[in-house]
């Protein structure tokens, strides 16, 4: 088909240099084609709004960029002091004492223990004979509460401020819990 | 994700959503009540909710009824009469006041102390206003008036420390026990503490 040597890159390159004939109707007919496709049904606003919010997202950020974001937070902590020390409840054991020299079981109740009989019972402290304690953790706040003697006799604390707030006659006492 | 399968999405959680604020509302505590009390307190526990009311003391009042075997129409009345007291008292001293401080507040209005002390006390005081309050009302339980107590406790309320608010009141309460006319007590004390907190010549 060639003659060797030069002649036949020369040939090559002559037939590959050589135009193509393009149909002149091709253009019209992709366009047909691509017509013809079906239509993709446009997603909605909220999905794509779904799309948007829950995509994962690569942020890119210089050495010099976090160091503005760090600076930011830092100013903000510092303008709004309440952020940066959230006042964290001060939790104080509480001790309470009932002397009670009749008495077989002692439990105390109240806003802090669901006013229920079973959730702190006094214990006797040893050696007294007579004298029923039991330590409670309270954060800072008013509480009401009263003694449950032998499971049946509610006796307010006769230490503590009554409360005046008794709905339900048998008496009941408040203690206050400080915060500073 | 389109928006057919995102409806019934946003309907599951809307569902969840209700179920939960509903289990919330029937705390499981309630139980111990008698179920026609259980579903009028559940109620007004409800509401307080959606009045933005802290739901916590209202729960704690039936159960102290339930534990004292009270009928169940005075522990719906007690209920009641707790809701409208934290509802005032959040009135008066705003709606950023802690739980703390609505509970304290309703004590000292059930005391006799009048809103506008509470309004002057949340006005002059920046700590927060728990033990004040609580201690106006323990004063007014120890059988000071309720206008000595509230004179009391707004003269120190501004520059005190809670533990010395309390211990004003152990003092005042000593004083009271040993004897002394309740008013006198608390006027004795609180001019006690006005020279300790005045330098004077030494």
């Amino acid at each position: 088909m060639f003659e060797g040597g030069r002649d036949v890159v020369d040939q090559i390159v002559a037939r590959l240099r050589r135009p193509v004939r393009i149909d002149p109707s091709l253009d019209a007919r992709v366009m047909e084609r691509i017509a013809a496709l079906a239509t993709p049904r446009r997603a909605s606003s909220l999905a794509a709004a779904w799309r948007w919010l829950t995509e994962p997202r690569h942020v890119a950020l210089s050495p010099l960029g976090g160091l503005a974001v760090a600076a930011g937070l830092v100013a903000l902590a510092l303008l709004f002091p309440t952020l940066a020390r959230r006042p964290s409840p001060t939790i104080r054991d509480l001790q309470f004492v009932l002397v009670a020299p009749q008495a077989t079981t002692v439990s105390l109740i109240g806003d802090f223990n669901d006013w229920d009989a079973a959730r702190t019972p006094m214990r006797l402290a040893r050696g007294s004979g007579a004298e029923w304690t039991a330590v409670v953790p309270l954060s800072p706040g008013r509480y009401r509460y009263a003694f449950l003697v032998n499971g049946s006799l509610w006796l307010a604390d006769p230490a503590a401020p009554a409360a005046l707030d008794n709905d339900y006659g048998d008496g009941s006492s408040v203690v206050t819990v400080a915060g500073s | 994700m389109t928006a057919r399968r995102l409806l019934p999405a946003l309907a599951v959680g809307l569902v969840a959503t209700l179920l939960a604020r509903r289990a919330a509302a029937q705390d499981p505590r309630l139980a111990r009540l008698e179920p026609g009390t259980r579903a009028l307190v559940a109620a007004l526990v409800d509401s307080a909710r959606a009045a933005g009311l802290p739901a916590e003391p209202l729960v704690q009042r039936a159960l102290e009824g339930a534990t004292k075997r009270a009928p169940g129409d005075r522990i719906v009345a007690a209920v009641r009469r707790l809701g409208a007291d934290l509802g005032r008292a959040r009135e008066i001293l705003g709606s950023a006041a802690s739980l703390a401080e609505l509970e304290a507040g309703a004590a000292a209005l059930r005391a006799g102390a009048a809103p506008a002390v509470l309004a002057e006390l949340r006005r002059t005081r920046r700590q927060p206003l728990t033990v004040p309050l609580a201690v106006l009302a323990d004063l007014v339980a120890s059988g000071v008036p309720a206008d000595s107590a509230a004179t009391a406790v707004l003269a120190l309320a501004a520059t005190a420390r809670d533990a010395d608010l309390v211990e004003f009141r152990r003092a005042v309460e000593r004083d009271i026990a040993l004897g002394a006319p309740p008013a006198a007590a608390a006027s004795v004390r609180l001019n006690a503490a006005a020279r300790e907190a005045r330098p004077g010549p030494p």
